[in-house]
């Protein structure tokens, strides 16, 4: 039996990084990450972890010293939240442009005006589009084991990409659970070793990384680079398959599709909201509405093929964002189903919902209501938003 | 081995064929740099003059015969942290050095420059100071000095303005770190660089050392291509750009004149400080005066 402790998010992510060892951690405290970085230099203090440590002086320079540091080919991990991300969008968008294959977990945090230190996922949704790979996981053994099969995806020759495991602030970053703890020696086998052949400053090797590039050659490094984000569903799917083999636990790679079979319409939920929409769909299920559940791991790549055939037979469908798309008047992620059915050619009625934001619960009551909403929609409706009254349309 | 031969038996570590202006003496400035720290280094130019003329390559035409790259204009000393942190885990030892405008290292850098500095984080970091964005056409820094015209500190048809402010003291700035090691160099003073540079290089397993290079621009202040290295030296001769160094807390004056030329000497060689009357050149004498004494202060420490 696999070693087990009962720990917070935070802890876990932590842990996973020490499982690891990677090279160069790099790391600025910020609200709800900053017991990450407690856990990491206490860690290293007590010789658990032996990475190399900088306790930078912002984000900004977290990720600059590690985008240095992978390009003279070590492994780095870092963690941020929300205000720190966007502190560090410029190197940020640099890392996944210049193919290097950082693992950073993003505890995620609402982005301010209003002041807000609470949770949901619009910081790292917002940068969706910066090159980098995203999965967002649903509780502490997720936050765990992603963090691991992280290194693997990223380094995965066909990918060489940098990844974020995205979590939510306080619901799982300081809630415990149970959580098992693989051996040291079989995560080290299962990642293997990082030797990078594409970019390297090595005075051995000497290269010009990054020297003013004309626009057609930019044209092909874009090509590969969004060639690479489409090689890389297969690599999350398999390297979940792999994970399971040796560890016993799968997550379903790019989605996680939850009573789907013989499913008439779905709910599509991403992060730590799905427990209580599979509670929801438990219920709904009891009272004989045929409601199937889909959890988003992936957004980026985005898992287009799989929800296609997942979401094949049903006749309508709902999405719960966490987050807002300024312009959309609905989330994100409501608009990426959405354009993922359109190849499908099988436009059935749909809704969105936006809720849970600033650290808001999203509640089984909540998550029942958008199952009945779901069921009773002829055709597409407008945005619903979920709050304690169960209250107003927009 | 005199100077001369010294230099000239080094491995020039810059393509020929660069595109900066005739006379440059940051070019200069970078070669020289380059032949003392040679092949075994990897080499930071971030956004600037020196990235502008194709130091990290242009069209597969120019470039630098060792690792280099573009770091981003804020976080030079960043980068290099990391790349150093991890050839001193794998216990290799190599010169890992920025060579950074004034842009790049005392307004946009200047966070994670301090960063390094404190953290003592061993890289090299030489900074070519020309006062301001010359690249882009000269605008002004906080490196850029008082009544300066500038492409954003303009003269009036009347003739008045440039900037309201004096430079930031940024070499000083860098002593208080408390650095491995700190100089000012100049490019009329190519045996004093030389010795400097080697001295950063002996200084960088103990920290950062950081070397600070007045470059008088021709192109942006307006300088006669071959007046480039007279107005460098004018600037070191007035004290307006003294020459001194830091180890381990103590400064040393490396050129002290008993008597210093006007300030007003060096003014009148660039045409960017032709707007100035009387009362504005006797307070700019004022400030390098002040500056000395204090300078001398701490150095009688």
């Amino acid at each position: 039996m696999q070693e087990f402790d009962v720990i917070n998010g935070n802890k876990a992510a932590a842990i996973a990084a020490a499982l690891v060892n990677p090279d160069i951690i790099a790391a600025y405290p910020i609200t709800p990450q900053t017991p990450v970085v407690e856990y990491l230099t206490q860690f290293a203090a007590d010789g658990i972890l032996k990475s190399t440590m900088s306790e930078v002086e912002s984000e900004l320079s977290a990720m600059s010293v590690l985008t240095g540091a992978s390009l003279a080919g070590a492994r780095t991990f870092t963690a941020t939240s929300s205000q720190g991300l966007s502190l560090m969008y410029e190197p940020y968008f640099r890392a996944s442009t210049l193919r290097l294959p950082i693992v950073m977990a993003i505890v995620n945090r609402e982005m301010i005006s209003p002041q807000t230190v609470w949770g949901g996922p619009q910081d790292s949704i917002s940068v969706r589009d910066a090159g980098w790979l995203q999965i967002y996981v649903e509780d502490n053994q997720e936050i765990l084991d992603m963090i691991i099969q992280a290194f693997k995806i990223a380094e995965n020759e066909d990918v060489l990409l940098p990844i974020n495991i995205c979590y939510d602030g306080f619901y799982l970053s300081h809630m415990t659970e149970k959580v098992f703890i693989p051996e040291q020696e079989k995560v080290a086998k299962f990642i293997g070793k990082y030797e990078p052949e594409h970019i390297i400053l090595d005075p051995e090797r000497p290269m010009a990384v990054d020297p003013l590039t004309n626009g057609d050659l930019l044209m092909e490094y874009r090509y590969k680079h969004l060639l690479s984000q489409q090689k890389a569903l297969k690599v999350i799917d398999d390297v979940d398959k792999e994970f399971e083999y040796l560890f016993g636990r799968s997550y379903g790679g790019l989605i996680e599709e939850y009573r789907m079979n013989d499913a008439e319409t779905a709910i599509l939920v991403m992060g730590s909201m799905t427990g209580a929409a599979k509670e929801a769909v438990d219920i709904k299920r009891k009272e004989g509405i045929k409601i199937g559940l889909i959890k988003i791991r992936a957004l980026r790549p985005f898992p287009k093929e799989r929800i296609i055939k997942s979401l094949d037979k049903v006749k309508a469908f709902g999405v719960v964002d966490r987050n807002v798309s300024f312009g959309w008047n609905t989330g994100v992620v409501y608009q990426e189903i959405k354009s993922a059915l359109y190849e499908s050619g099988k436009a059935v009625p749909s809704i969105p919902f936006i809720g849970g934001l600033g650290g808001e619960d999203l509640t089984v009551n909540m998550m029942m209501e958008s199952v009945d909403r779901i069921n009773s929609i002829k055709k597409n409706h407008s945005t619903v938003w979920l709050t304690e009254s169960n209250g107003g349309e927009a | 081995m005199n100077i001369v031969d010294k230099l000239s038996s080094k491995e020039d570590m810059i393509s020929p064929g660069i595109s900066a202006c005739i006379g440059c003496n940051v070019e200069l400035t970078l070669r020289t740099c380059m032949k003392v720290l040679g092949p075994n280094t990897i080499l930071a130019v971030p956004p600037g003059c020196m990235g502008g003329v194709g130091v990290v390559g242009w069209d597969m035409m120019t470039g630098a015969n060792c690792p280099v790259f573009f770091p981003l204009l804020d976080n030079p000393a960043s980068m290099l942290a990391g790349i150093k942190l991890y050839y001193e885990r794998i216990g290799r030892k190599v010169n890992v050095v920025a060579f950074a405008g004034d842009g790049a290292t005392v307004d946009a850098g200047f966070q994670c420059l301090s960063g390094a500095a404190e953290r003592g984080d061993k890289i090299i970091y030489i900074c070519y100071d020309n006062e301001g964005y010359m690249n882009t056409g000269y605008q002004r820094s906080s490196a850029t000095s008082k009544y300066s015209w500038t492409s954003t500190t303009p003269v009036s048809i009347e003739g008045r303005g440039g900037k309201k402010e004096h430079k930031k003291d940024f070499p000083m700035i860098m002593a208080m770190h408390d650095i491995a090691y700190m100089a000012t160099c100049s490019p009329a003073f190519i045996q004093d660089m030389v010795r400097k540079v080697e001295k950063a290089m002996e200084k960088q397993e103990e920290g950062l050392a950081y070397i600070h290079v007045f470059n008088p621009c021709l192109t942006g202040w307006g300088i006669k291509s071959e007046e480039s290295i007279e107005v460098s030296r004018l600037s070191v001769e007035t004290n307006f750009f003294p020459l001194y160094e830091v180890i381990d807390g103590q400064f040393k004056i490396n050129k002290e004149y008993r008597n210093p030329k006007p300030v007003k000497d060096y003014l009148s060689k660039i045409k960017k400080y032709s707007h100035l009357n009387k009362e504005e050149i006797k307070e700019i004498q004022e400030i390098v005066d002040e500056k000395w004494d204090r300078l001398k202060k701490l150095a009688s420490l």
